[in-house]
């Protein structure tokens, strides 16, 4: 348990007191002194005696000399239980998440979201968030150790009475049901994010905390990333079939002393009304709070229950573990663990491949791993999302970048130009400047075999996670590129490009995947800033193009409606020649040097008997290949052999025969050629 | 045509890339490669005078199936070559991981004329047979040593000269004619007479309302030009000593694998090549006939002579009206 040096004796006695439950005046009477007394000690205006330190220790159940460590004791497990908001008494019911309704609720969008209010999170901005997703199924005694812990039989007839299959939310909370019961099977996702701010400040005040597991809507701003845990949490919520997300959390601050293990649960329903009481929805796991009512607040837990929730963290450093129970992609139909295992890569590799890349000098912004676990055995093993793989060419160009490897003009394959984009800034409402961003346009051929969209551009501001993705449009006599567009505080840090970054923050929508105007924009910079932006997406896309066209060579001599009728590329193969092929050729060198072949032929529609011979030649790389004639040839359907030729039965369409190659005939040894088969017209075998 | 080895060889795609190319060791424009035509351009105007040209180039084998494959030493080189000055060079590429092989392959300007050809080879120990060729690229890329964009220009060249005029002696016999067309020598080409009122403007017009005629005339001069090409090939074929004829490579062989499928449907293309020669020394009847069909064919005539008399009665109606 963490201690804060210096905390005051009395601040530590006060919530001594609050997580008991246990009045000043209690203490009081049991003390045998004087409400006053208890109320000074507190405040900080007296210390009480060595003696009365002692039996408070005692009468709070702690150890001697707990006070003086400032020691605390984990709560309980007995005492958690689950907090149902009663319904509002002017009636009203709200019948789903709004904030839920805003997102696609598919594992790759969830993988944006929770990502990105990780990365916002970063706590020490020298070194990675680590960002690690678990995908666990777990079944029998497993599940039921685990439904257990959560309190479930609390909770299953609220679950049931909110599941009106009239309803989406419904429908998707009694599907969660009914496969909970028939099939004996959760999935649990668990992210876990480390070297990030955790859930920190207070129970229901502003703060981390209370943005997360109190309120709706609150993106808890005060941040210089700003707009964590907005909108984007919702996802959390709408990737479960329950609504049902487990929280744990090490703080990077202390509050009431502590900075691990805090936990809370919290379930978001819709109204539902169980026996006669009506509840509003949403719920919360935690140690009831006497100044409230019982409200559900968080509790700091023992390493048993962490474990038995399987909310472990993997080390002491700062970060959030959400545990999503019951976790299923809207966009598969629920899916199997591979395929969310996939969607999730995917999610995390497609929006922040920029913020996992490293540069010679600079870590990456971002790690990230992603693992599958069906009880105790591994499904897929802990994967490293690689930048590298997933988009080779853009990652090569930010690199390049970071690296200061960029170049003026593009000779080699894996080459990076860079070059400048301006952003003119208009100033906030009231101030008078604008002034000049220097946004950072880079563009590098696409790596062959790539599989992207070829042509386009990609934009990102600090924490380079893709806002836009547009096309740039082929530019003719272009081998195909990528580019990628550095805006903000990713071009590096001043108090400019922060300000660059403030500006394209506001003219974002909600789903951060767009720079336009926005209601945000024109009530918080003077006018004319939509046409700035205009001007600025405008740019970028003929700057694209400038940069990726190459210098311009001599017009050419051929008018172009000779062009296409005057070339002498091979032409396509056909596929259906008028007359007979070798479709399939197999075979090998027997141990007395001959070729063992067999062919399939293919033939042509029609009815007149076709008469072939089937010529050996021992081919070279380059020549027409020398003769070799047959010592076999045998009929295995669709033709029969006439006098070393074969004589395809008229209507059929395939035929096959084998044949064994006469080692006298060889020009060499027959393990020192090619060998090939061909159907020819003409004479008889030589 | 199907082959067999008798030895294992691998089955995967053997990838060849050009990643740069330097004239004299200054870099040119990654432009002038395109991995997608397999083509590098090395003429760049102001540049016309130099002698070496370096190109790196990247291999990439199946990497699974080798490691799990019977073959050992194994090795990977790109091999350069120009039919036209029989310059034949063979560079062995360096393992930079598994699976991936680099080298600098240099071309000398004199020893190549025009299009130099380079491809990759995979060679290995089978069966405690060295040196075995396993595997080479699908498809060759070409180093185009006169062109400045790397575009696949494998056509016949278009020129555009004033018949009878200085410098075109050898039109001045044609200067009538609107064409002429010269297949022999390396290039076959097409010289456009730029002395022929209206050709010109209507060839080079961009305004839609010439569209059918510019097409109908292409296709009119690409006719002739096929037919001239195959008349000529077939008259050179070369044979071998039994009297086989053989393919003759180089624009010849290009056009014979274009046009005989037409000229004769039901031959394979090696039956095709024998029964040509066969019937032009017999006089065969309907070989000119069958050509005619096959240029056509090449030319687009079916289209391009069917929207001209479409376009030219609707103009016949609309001024009649």
């Amino acid at each position: 348990m963490t201690v804060d040096e210096g905390e005051p004796f009395g601040v530590w006695l006060g919530r001594q007191l609050r997580r008991r439950g246990v009045s000043q005046a209690e203490l009081a009477k049991e003390l045998d002194v004087t409400r006053a007394a208890v109320s000074a000690w507190i405040t900080g205006r007296a210390e009480p005696r060595l003696e009365k330190i002692e039996l408070i220790e005692r009468f709070l159940g702690l150890s001697s000399g707990a006070s003086v460590t400032r020691a605390e004791l984990s709560d309980s497990a007995d005492s958690l239980g689950w907090y149902h908001r009663p319904a509002h008494r002017d009636g009203g019911r709200e019948l789903g998440n709004a904030a839920a309704y805003a997102f696609d609720s598919d594992l790759a969008v969830l993988a944006r979201e929770a990502t990105q209010n990780s990365l916002d999170e970063r706590f020490d901005p020298e070194r990675p968030v680590r960002v690690r997703y678990v995908l666990h199924e777990l079944t029998g005694e497993r599940l039921h150790r685990f439904l257990k812990a959560l309190h479930w039989d609390d909770l299953r007839d609220h679950l049931h009475a909110a599941a009106d299959p009239l309803r989406k939310t419904g429908r998707i909370l009694r599907n969660g049901l009914q496969d909970l019961a028939e099939k004996d099977s959760l999935v649990l996702l668990r992210i876990d994010d480390y070297n990030a701010s955790g859930l920190t400040g207070p129970e229901y005040g502003d703060g981390r905390f209370a943005a997360v597991v109190r309120r709706q809507l609150d993106s808890h701003k005060s941040t210089t990333a700003g707009g964590s845990f907005g909108l984007g949490k919702a996802t959390l919520w709408a990737s479960s079939r329950f609504g049902l997300v487990m929280m744990h959390s090490t703080l990077s601050e202390t509050y009431e002393g502590q900075r691990e293990r805090r936990l809370i649960g919290r379930l978001d329903l819709p109204w539902h009304e169980l026996g006669d009481q009506q509840y509003a929805g949403p719920a919360w796991l935690g140690v009831p709070d006497r100044e409230r009512d019982g409200t559900s607040r968080s509790w700091w837990a023992d390493e048993r229950t962490v474990e038995e929730l399987y909310l472990s963290r993997g080390s002491d450093e700062p970060g959030t573990s959400f545990l999503v129970v019951g976790a299923y992609d809207a966009a598969t139909e629920g899916g199997d663990l591979e395929t969310m295992h996939e969607n999730l890569v995917r999610g995390v590799a497609d929006n922040f491949w920029a913020s996992m890349i490293a540069g010679r000098d600079s870590a990456p912004m971002l790690e990230a791993t992603v693992e599958s676990l069906r009880n105790t055995t591994t499904v897929r093993p802990e994967e490293r999302v690689d930048p590298h793989r997933h988009q080779p060419s853009r990652s090569r160009a930010v690199r390049a970048f970071l690296n200061g490897e960029t170049v003026e003009r593009i000779t080699d394959a894996e080459a990076v130009l860079q070059k400048t984009v301006p952003l003119t800034v208009p100033p906030l409402k009231g101030r008078r400047e604008a002034f000049e961003h220097e946004a950072v346009l880079l563009v590098t051929p696409m790596a062959d075999g790539e599989e992207e969209r070829p042509n386009r551009l990609v934009c990102m501001r600090g924490t380079r996670m893709i806002v836009m993705d547009r096309a740039v449009g082929e530019v003719v006599g272009t081998p195909p590129f990528q580019a990628v567009l550095l805006a903000g505080l990713a071009v590096g840090e001043s108090e400019e490009n922060a300000a660059a970054e403030a500006f394209l923050r506001t003219a974002e929508p909600p789903d951060h995947n767009d720079w336009k105007q926005t209601d945000d924009l024109t009530a918080t910079y003077a006018r004319g800033a939509a046409t700035r932006l205009r001007e600025f997406r405008q740019a970028m896309i003929t700057m694209a193009r400038a940069a990726a066209r190459p210098s311009e060579g001599p017009p050419d001599e051929v008018p172009e409606a000779l062009r296409g009728l005057l070339d002498l590329d091979p032409p396509q193969p056909n596929p259906a020649p008028k007359h007979p092929t070798v479709k399939s050729l197999t075979g090998e060198v027997r141990p007395d040097g001959a070729w063992q072949i067999r062919a399939v032929v293919r033939l042509p529609e029609g009815v007149d008997p076709w008469i072939m011979r089937p010529a050996l030649r021992f081919g070279t790389l380059s020549g027409g290949g020398l003769p070799a004639g047959w010592a076999e040839l045998e009929p295995e359907s669709g033709c029969e052999v006439v006098e070393g030729r074969l004589r395809f039965t008229p209507g059929a369409r395939t035929a096959a025969f084998r044949g064994v190659s006469d080692v006298a005939s060889h020009p060499v040894a027959a393990n020192l050629a090619i060998a090939e088969v061909d159907l020819v017209r003409g004479e008889s075998a030589p | 045509m199907k082959r067999l080895f008798p030895y294992a060889v691998l089955a995967g795609e053997v990838g060849l890339e050009v990643l740069r190319a330097r004239l004299d060791d200054v870099p040119i424009e990654f432009s002038m490669i395109s991995a997608a035509q397999r083509t590098v351009a090395l003429h760049e105007v102001e540049r016309e005078r130099w002698g070496t040209a370096t190109l790196t180039v990247r291999v990439r084998l199946p990497k699974r199936e080798l490691a799990d494959g019977p073959w050992t030493n194994v090795a990977c080189a790109a091999i350069v070559s120009e039919r036209r000055t029989n310059v034949r060079a063979h560079v062995p590429l360096e393992q930079d991981e598994p699976g991936v092989w680099l080298g600098e392959v240099t071309l000398h300007r004199e020893r190549h004329v025009n299009k130099a050809e380079l491809i990759a080879q995979v060679s290995a120990t089978v069966d405690e047979i060295d040196s075995r060729l396993i595997g080479r690229s699908e498809a060759s890329w070409t180093i185009d040593l006169l062109a400045t964009t790397p575009t696949k220009k494998d056509g016949i060249r278009t020129e555009w000269v004033d018949f009878g005029g200085e410098g075109a002696v050898h039109l001045d016999l044609f200067r009538s004619d609107p064409w002429f067309v010269e297949a022999v020598g390396e290039e076959p080409t097409l010289y456009l007479n730029k002395r022929f009122e209206g050709i010109e403007a209507i060839l080079r017009s961009d305004r839609a309302v010439d569209r059918p005629a510019q097409n109908a005339l292409a296709s009119q001069i690409a006719q002739e030009v096929w037919t001239v090409l195959f008349t000529s090939v077939i008259r050179g074929l070369p044979k071998d000593d039994q009297g086989r004829p053989e393919w003759p490579g180089g624009w010849q062989e290009s056009t014979l694998r274009k046009m005989l499928p037409d000229v004769l449907p039901d031959y394979s293309l090696t039956d095709a090549l024998a029964e040509i020669v066969a019937r032009e020394d017999g006089a065969g009847g309907d070989l000119h006939a069958r050509v005619a069909h096959a240029a056509a064919v090449q030319a687009r005539r079916t289209r391009h002579l069917g929207n001209f008399l479409r376009a030219f009665r609707r103009k016949a109606q609309e001024e009649e009206q």
